[in-house]
């Protein structure tokens, strides 16, 4: 569904890459997360993919068609969701959606009052926008991502400012959209969402991708192949997976007292980040 | 048309829920009793006054574009500062197409205001098709003082300080009239400048036609250089 291929881009005013020559593809149905620090050059990416940022090098594609000869029909098939609350303070809830709403074919538009229902902020649907609390701005910016039923969905940061009874929600959200073949690309440097949510992930750091893979890929290929097994008795003892079922050391010691907790010693997203990058995500 | 109408509904809406931008909508009317009753009270007092009729005239229909100017600014300035600018970028529409849309009301309405100023003001018998062509060159100046605002500002609070270095940029040129000769072209870098001559040109039936010209041709490369650069930086 998105092909990118080598792009890179600078500022006018600065001779610094913000992005050099990343490629990366993304197939319908799929969750691909973008993981990086502040300033890696993951909001620049996607500000070029919804075609805000032009004078870019290297070839983009969308459903095999180059991203420039697409024409405003483009941006029917996208949805945004922003990092940051943006919406008309002094309008409520329905009449911020039914004016951005009012720009997309109608035919496509769902229910206002349903999507308001979605993610539970029913009864601030003819509230002013400035009352909403942050959580609630939030949650209006992802309805107001998917109201017109696009194919193809950016996400920036799509659980921050929630709590996590609603980030839960909007984390199945997604989930959901992915079943209905909706591509999704999120940028995050949230590595609990990116690991509950992607597919695959590419970290990115300094404008350059430095690995994409599965998240469970990327976590035992970085992590140690072994399990570590606390007792009742507190005493902890790691043994290598291979051949474990038969290993004797393994069997006498999960069988000498009762077992309080076994562990695959796996690493975390964040520390791969760390390992592959140097540099931590915060 | 059907997008014009839709985008300048949506404006008219969001400036009915904000008081600062609504009592502005009260400008024109301000102006009006100024000319066609306050002014003529005054010179009727005062008959001095009556030396200075052309400039207040003047300086009063350039004040209509104040109206939507200062209204359509501080939107811009608004939509930038809470981020409601990335929405519009994302929106399918096209991007010079939604400034064009954006400012046609606003445009009709200050050309519909300033020929009416000057067909209904007591004091010149001016012909209908000058005054028609000036209430153009005005409504003209409603984008580039609202995208140059916008431009300016990162906030409100700096969208106010430069409405106000706006608005004298657009008076300012008035001094022409009141310096000698060779120092009045310096005036000349200000587009209202070009407007003013024309327009005092007309009221006493001189040729006015360069200096309109002159002033069109401004105001087009100003609105032009905005606009490109609005496009380039509103929505990012």
């Amino acid at each position: 569904m998105i092909e990118v291929n080598n792009i890179g881009f600078s500022y006018l005013i600065s001779s610094q890459k913000i992005l050099n020559g990343i490629s990366f593809k993304i197939h319908q149905g799929e969750i691909f997360g973008f993981l990086g620090p502040s300033g890696a050059g993951k909001s620049t990416t996607q500000k070029i993919l919804y075609k805000i940022l032009h004078g870019y090098t290297g070839e983009i594609k969308i459903a095999k068609k180059p991203l420039h000869d697409w024409d405003k029909s483009y941006l029917e098939k996208i949805g945004v969701g922003f990092e940051f609350p943006n919406h008309y303070l002094k309008l409520t809830g329905r009449e911020n959606l039914q004016l951005f709403g009012s720009f997309y074919n109608a035919n496509k538009l769902k229910p206002i009052p349903e999507l308001f229902e979605l993610v539970g902020i029913q009864d601030a649907i003819d509230k002013k926008v400035a009352t909403y609390s942050k959580g609630m701005k939030m949650r209006l910016n992802f309805i107001r991502a998917i109201m017109h039923e696009p194919d193809i969905l950016f996400f920036d940061e799509p659980t921050a400012g929630l709590d996590p009874g609603n980030a839960h929600k909007i984390k199945m959200y997604i989930k959901q959209l992915k079943e209905q073949g909706k591509t999704i690309f999120i940028t995050t440097h949230n590595m609990n969402t990116a690991d509950e949510l992607c597919d695959r992930v590419s970290f990115i750091n300094e404008g350059t991708l430095q690995i994409t893979d599965t998240p469970q890929a990327l976590k035992s290929r970085h992590g140690k192949h072994t399990v570590s097994v606390l007792l009742k008795n507190k005493m902890q003892q790691e043994f290598p997976l291979k051949n474990l079922g038969t290993n004797p050391e393994f069997l006498s010691f999960i069988n000498s007292q009762e077992v309080e907790k076994i562990q695959t010693m796996e690493a975390t997203l964040e520390e791969v980040f760390l390992k592959v990058t140097g540099k931590t995500l915060n | 048309m059907q997008q014009i109408l839709k985008i300048s509904i949506a404006d008219f809406w969001l400036i009915f829920r904000d008081a600062s931008l609504k009592t502005f909508l009260f400008l024109p009317l301000l102006i009006f009793f100024v000319i066609l009753w306050a002014l003529p009270a005054l010179i009727k007092a005062f008959p001095i006054v009556a030396d200075y009729k052309k400039y207040i005239l003047i300086v009063s229909t350039i004040q209509l574009t104040q109206m939507f100017g200062f209204i359509y600014g501080m939107m811009l300035v608004d939509e930038k500062e809470t981020g409601v600018a990335k929405v519009y970028g994302i929106l399918p529409v096209n991007k010079i197409g939604f400034i064009i849309g954006r400012f046609f009301m606003p445009i009709i309405i200050t050309i519909l205001l300033t020929f009416l100023l000057l067909l209904v003001q007591p004091f010149y018998n001016l012909a209908s098709f000058p005054c028609l062509i000036f209430s153009i060159l005005s409504g003209l100046l409603v984008p580039v003082y609202a995208i140059g605002v916008s431009l300016l500002s990162k906030n409100r609070i700096e969208g106010l300080v430069w409405v106000k270095v706006m608005n004298l940029i657009i008076v300012l040129p008035i001094v022409a009239f009141f310096v000698p000769k060779n120092i009045s072209y310096f005036f000349s870098v200000f587009p209202t400048y070009w407007l003013y001559l024309g327009l005092d040109q007309m009221i006493f039936n001189q040729y006015f036609m360069i200096n309109w010209a002159a002033g069109f041709l401004y105001l087009l490369i100003l609105l032009t250089l905005f606009s490109l650069q609005f496009t380039k930086k509103h929505y990012e």
